[in-house]
């Protein structure tokens, strides 16, 4: 199978009632290449959830195409390399979360040799292990979403689509998720994450596209391959704005120097040498985008 | 088909206290009918009753629980999936129809009864079939509505069918005129009567082939169309 991520062409979707027809998606066109997390934000009623069953192949698009690893989203070759972890978690409350796990793990094919140890390592990836046979009804919101991650990614699926996972989690959860995400990343998953928490957001994605009233109105690249962007907070008045510039190769503005470098040990060595020349340093992180801003400024 | 869907599916309906607890009860009353002359008496209703009270949850409640999406994603084509899942619920009804006939015979020896085996059989073979076709109903009407309306529009059709037949009844006999069309087209009263024996029809006291070919045929149609609707539906989740 190609190694092509998801690629979605020109998508209309429209539900019509007696009434009226509501066009949700107006021609989407997106990529998420392999071993990139793309964030899907927009208000609510844009069009996300439509969106994301599309490509789950829950909806059927009016028009347009949907190819993952370069095949129609629903082919059993794409889904048996597919992970979806719905915003709420809803099965049979009867069953305990090893009988959930699995039986997702057999549905998505997982061989049987393997179906112990994998059960085992991700409950405990988890924190779950203690809970596995423990009835769902028994579980906690934060829990579904747990084992909602856990029947997603136990099969290690190329294509890994997360709705609201981090919602109901308390802060151990957001960072669990955030670190499995950025495994998914790191083993060459094409992720996409829709998710109204930017922050989180701004995290994890590499990229973000803002939907808004069923078109794609922005796209922001967060992080990039070839070099860092980092914010540099300066105390004010610590340091000539001349020296500032020479150093850093832009002007500080109100005290912040946004600049462009290629490495980590970049970051330490334009720190080191604004702190020889004598300011203070007040903050150092990396630069995104606004999404806060772009949220307000759209909506 | 998918035997995994076929066991978990089996799995949810018979380690469940409510199917045990029914076991139970069916066990009690094949062993009791067994006093009586007439086999396989009491006991095919209520495998009839089970197979509605299991077979409406086959695939309409799924649309709107959600859980049906984290199966879409499987490898797994939706007719395999909803074709396992008629079959994981028929396995379950037949298990208890069994168990029925197992208990009535058991409880004709205990009770120094002959056993009239092949009565016994044939009512369970029956039961059997007829389990076949209201599932299979069921699971058409599933496809096409959402939560338990299956069932209520499954009763609806029953009871409907049955009120048609004496309305039209007491119609032809007022003698008037649209009694006397009535007794004139008597067409109408043998499609009333065909679709009422062909979706609920009764089982006969003994083993008949074109009966049980019928029943049989009826279910293939029925989740043929099952099969065309699910394939083709849309299954929302959450909301923006």
């Amino acid at each position: 199978m190609s190694d092509s991520g998801v690629e979605v062409l020109s998508l209309r979707k429209s539900f019509r009632s007696r009434r009226r027809t509501q066009e949700v998606l107006q021609g989407i066109d997106l990529v998420v290449a392999p071993g990139e997390v793309v964030g899907l934000i927009g208000p609510n009623g844009a069009g996300k959830t439509t969106l994301m069953s599309c490509l789950l192949g829950f909806l059927h698009p009016d028009s347009g195409t949907i190819t993952i690893g370069g095949r129609a989203n629903d082919d059993l070759g794409v889904r048996r390399r597919t992970g979806f972890v719905p915003e709420r978690m809803n099965f049979d409350r009867g069953a305990t979360g090893g009988i959930l796990l699995r039986y997702m793990a057999r549905l998505a094919g997982l061989p049987h040799a393997e179906l112990d140890a994998r059960c085992t390592a991700m409950l405990e990836r988890l924190g779950l292990t203690a809970a596995a046979d423990k009835r769902l009804s028994q579980y906690s919101r934060g829990m579904l979403q747990r084992i909602g991650m856990c029947q997603a990614l136990i099969h290690e699926p190329s294509f890994v689509f997360l709705d609201e996972p981090t919602s109901g989690l308390d802060p151990n959860g957001v960072l669990l998720v955030r670190d499995l995400i950025t495994e998914q990343k790191q083993r060459g998953a094409a992720v996409l994450l829709n998710s109204h928490q930017l922050a989180e957001v701004e995290k994890v994605c590499d990229r973000v596209v803002f939907l808004h009233r069923g078109v794609i109105q922005r796209s922001e690249t967060l992080r990039h391959d070839d070099h860092i962007v980092v914010a540099v907070t300066l105390l004010p008045g610590s340091i000539d704005p001349g020296e500032v510039e020479r150093i850093a190769g832009v002007a500080a503005q109100n005290d912040v120097i946004i600049v462009s470098v290629e490495t980590d040990a970049a970051i330490a060595s334009l720190v080191r040498e604004l702190v020889s020349a004598g300011a203070g340093i007040v903050d150092v992180r990396r630069h995104t985008a606004d999404l806060e801003g772009i949220f307000r400024g759209a909506t | 088909m998918s035997l995994v869907v076929i066991a978990e599916t089996f799995r949810r309906h018979a380690t469940s206290l409510a199917y045990f607890g029914y076991l139970g009860l069916l066990a009690l009353l094949s062993m009791g009918v067994s006093l009586f002359d007439r086999p396989a008496a009491a006991w095919p209703s209520l495998i009839t009753l089970l197979a509605l009270v299991t077979g409406s949850g086959a695939i309409g409640p799924e649309f709107s629980s959600g859980t049906l999406q984290l199966i879409l994603v499987k490898p797994l084509t939706r007719v395999a999936y909803l074709l396992s899942r008629v079959t994981g619920i028929v396995l379950v009804i037949w298990l208890a129809a069994v168990v029925c006939a197992v208990f009535e015979i058991a409880g004709r020896a205990f009770w120094g009864h002959s056993a009239p085996i092949t009565a016994i059989g044939s009512g369970l073979l029956n039961v059997m079939a007829d389990t076949v076709l209201a599932v299979s109903l069921l699971a058409l009407l599933g496809s096409i509505t959402r939560a338990y309306f299956n069932i209520a529009i499954y009763l609806f059709v029953l009871i409907g069918l049955s009120v048609t037949e004496v309305v039209l009844g007491f119609i032809r006999q007022s003698g008037n005129a649209l009694g006397q069309f009535l007794a004139q087209h008597t067409g109408i009263d043998r499609v009333v009567i065909a679709i009422e024996s062909n979706l609920f029809p009764d089982a006969p006291t003994s083993l008949e082939p074109r009966w049980m070919v019928m029943v049989l045929s009826n279910a293939a149609v029925a989740l043929l169309l099952a099969c065309l609707a699910f394939r083709r539906r849309e299954v929302p989740y959450g909301a923006d």
